[in-house]
């Protein structure tokens, strides 16, 4: 008797167990069964934030579907794995030049369809122009951030970044990994060349900035310039005017030249089974409202020209017509072609 | 019974080992020099952490040498932060499942192969290491494809499996390094005065071979909470571990929370070496 009831408990200890642990594993499926899920790639840090506390949400609500975001790099491999008939986001937001890499693999579809997102007719060119896959949502202006407790002086051109008295607190990225770096490598053609594709003026330019400091990441170079490691640098607007308020000695420059473009871009894929739900998306990120939120949280400048920022944020972001034509947007389907090649050379000027 | 007794009649080696014995003061110098060396050792070990405890307690938004106080601002941003506390209690639940199955399947792949009188064992062997072999972020991006194959998704099972992969080899190492010197004839013994074979392997052979599960298991635990290669592909939106999310976080926020993070995180791999040690005897293994 005790023997049976001893295997009947053991039995329905095991029956239970299992249960429960098919039940935990599948619950979120379970639960959200019902809601259409709209799969889509999205940054972390203070943008994460907004997105999961308000915006999402409020989407999410008004669509009655389920926002699934993935902001855990790298996104270009994983769609790039995924099946193109059933791929892994619906809609990609990354910076222009993973979106061009991946709509020259046909993982995104090259233009959005400006019947679906009205919104599209509100925003400025450069958001939709032929340097652009998808559309750019926002932009950041690319110029130079420097120290203004060190006595520098004013600067005006990129060119100043060249200067030897920044020798040992000149900043710069590692090119074959970092957006800012490799717009700016262009721009050196530009400043010293016959333009942007001249690769050989822009190499020689790279060659005369050593000694320089170079990072990884944008954030790690808000860090060195704020520790005072370096003096100028290669920064995006944002990421000095994020530390507006906190009395930080440094400020960002906009180059006389012209500040490169930054753009962070949507892109919907072609195999996607919630076409409507992405553009509707796309068509939301691109609201004045929304737009005005994330402007003011992040530091970006939105591409809706209907957009009207508060007076702080106004006056620092590239919110006219007149500002926004200093941006040069880089040919970054031209630099993905070279990417390779372009590679090596950097490599080799800065390891020796 | 060959006894400890028996091997006194070899012992007078000694007087041999007495007559080469280095001069006094080189022997007093290399006992300096050694102590020289492990200091320098533990130096290079503790660096890293003492760098990342001083970012961490420094109270401006950026690494800065000499610190300029201590705070404990990074602590409380994250421990404040829900995304965060999620990633610290997902990367547990993973380590511990991860653990549990590494453990399990590692320590019978073991037995199986040091009893099994199996054809190729070496080479069962060499497959099992295989994933060691590997660059790990490799091994994250085939299984990530494997499941985009299967139609599957990116489940919290599937990230638990990528993790068994790259820890099972240090179960079966360990657990192997234990069965080589393992005297069958306890267990013959055993079954001689009647135990099953059940009973046998609980209470015979598992003591016995626990001292090398045991090291397997807090390898596996170790290697699964500090995992990121593997991570990086299988993590699902809102599932992400404590390495992926502080990578994620760097890219855009590189201030002390890394920092009071990876404090966190030693401190718990910590705890749960002094746990295991409470609860099933770390001391046994520290002998082996």
């Amino acid at each position: 008797m005790m023997k049976a009831l001893g295997s009947l408990s053991r039995r329905r200890f095991l029956t239970a167990s299992a249960s429960l642990g098919i039940g935990t594993i599948a619950a979120p499926y379970v639960a959200r069964a019902d809601d259409p899920t709209l799969r889509i790639t999205g940054w972390g840090g203070k943008w994460g934030e907004i997105m999961k506390a308000e915006i999402g949400p409020a989407f999410e609500s008004e669509f009655k579907c389920k926002l699934q975001t993935d902001s855990a790099f790298p996104y270009l491999p994983k769609l790039q794995a995924s099946s193109r008939s059933a791929p892994i986001y619906d809609v990609l937001h990354t910076n222009s030049n993973e979106q061009w890499a991946a709509a020259e693999m046909g993982l995104v579809e090259p233009k959005i369809d400006p019947k679906l997102v009205p919104n599209l007719a509100d925003v400025y060119p450069y958001a939709i122009s032929d340097k652009i896959v998808g559309v750019s949502i926002f932009t950041s202006a690319i110029g130079l951030g420097m120290r203004t407790d060190k006595g520098y002086g004013n600067v005006t051109s990129w060119k100043e970044l060249w200067d030897a008295k920044y020798n040992g607190v000149r900043g710069g990225y590692v090119i074959p990994v970092n957006s800012l770096g490799q717009a700016f490598l262009m721009m050196c053609g530009t400043l010293f060349g016959k333009g942007q594709t001249d690769l050989d003026a822009a190499y020689t330019a790279l060659e005369k900035l050593k000694p320089i400091k170079i990072v990884d990441f944008t954030g790690a170079m808000e860090k060195m310039l704020l520790s005072g490691e370096v003096g100028l640098c290669v920064i995006h607007d944002s990421g000095i005017y994020r530390y507006d308020g906190q009395n930080q000695p440094t400020d960002f420059v906009s180059p006389s030249e012209g500040v490169l473009s930054l753009e962070q871009v949507l892109t919907i894929t072609p195999g996607s089974k919630m076409k409507e739900l992405a553009n509707a998306y796309v068509n939301y990120m691109l609201r004045p409202e929304v737009q005005k939120r994330l402007a003011e949280t992040v530091w970006y400048s939105p591409a809706n020209k209907k957009v009207k920022l508060d007076a702080k944020y106004d006056a620092k972001l590239l919110t006219t017509p007149e500002k926004v034509s200093k941006l040069i947007q880089v040919d970054w389907k031209w630099y993905n072609e070279r990417k390779d090649e372009i590679d090596q050379r950097v490599n080799r000027i800065f390891r020796a | 019974m060959q006894t400890s007794a028996s091997h006194s009649p070899s012992l007078p080696a000694a007087p041999q080992a007495a007559s080469v014995r280095m001069p006094g003061p080189i022997r007093h110098y290399g006992r300096y020099l050694y102590l020289a060396i492990n200091i320098a050792i533990i130096i290079f070990l503790l660096a890293p952490i003492a760098i990342v405890v001083v970012f961490a307690l420094n109270p401006t938004p950026f690494i800065q040498f000499p610190p300029v106080g201590v705070s404990l601002r990074w602590f409380e941003k994250f421990f404040a932060s829900r995304d965060f506390m999620h990633a610290l209690g997902f990367s547990l639940e993973v380590a511990v499942l991860t653990t549990l199955s590494a453990t399990v399947l590692g320590a019978s792949a073991a037995l199986a192969l040091a009893r099994g009188n199996l054809p190729g064992t070496r080479l069962i062997v060499a497959t099992m290491l295989s994933p060691l072999m590997l660059p790990a972020i490799l091994t994250g991006l085939a299984l990530f494809q494997t499941y985009v194959l299967l139609d599957v998704g990116r489940p919290t099972w599937g990230l638990v499996a990528g993790h068994t992969l790259v820890t099972l080899p240090y179960v079966v190492r360990t657990t192997l390094a234990v069965l080589h010197n393992f005297d069958t004839r306890l267990e013959e013994a055993a079954q001689n005065l009647g135990a099953s074979p059940v009973r046998t392997f609980f209470e015979v052979t598992l003591p016995l071979i626990k001292p090398g599960v045991l090291a397997g298991a807090i390898f596996a635990f170790i290697v699964s909470f500090d995992q990121f290669p593997v991570s990086l592909f299988l993590v699902s939106p809102g599932n992400e571990t404590l390495p992926v999310t502080l990578f994620n976080y760097l890219k855009f926020d590189l201030d002390g929370t890394i920092g009071a993070a990876s404090v966190v995180s030693i401190v718990l791999a910590f705890v749960v070496v002094i746990g295991l040690d409470r609860t099933v005897g770390l001391r046994s293994y520290v002998k082996l």
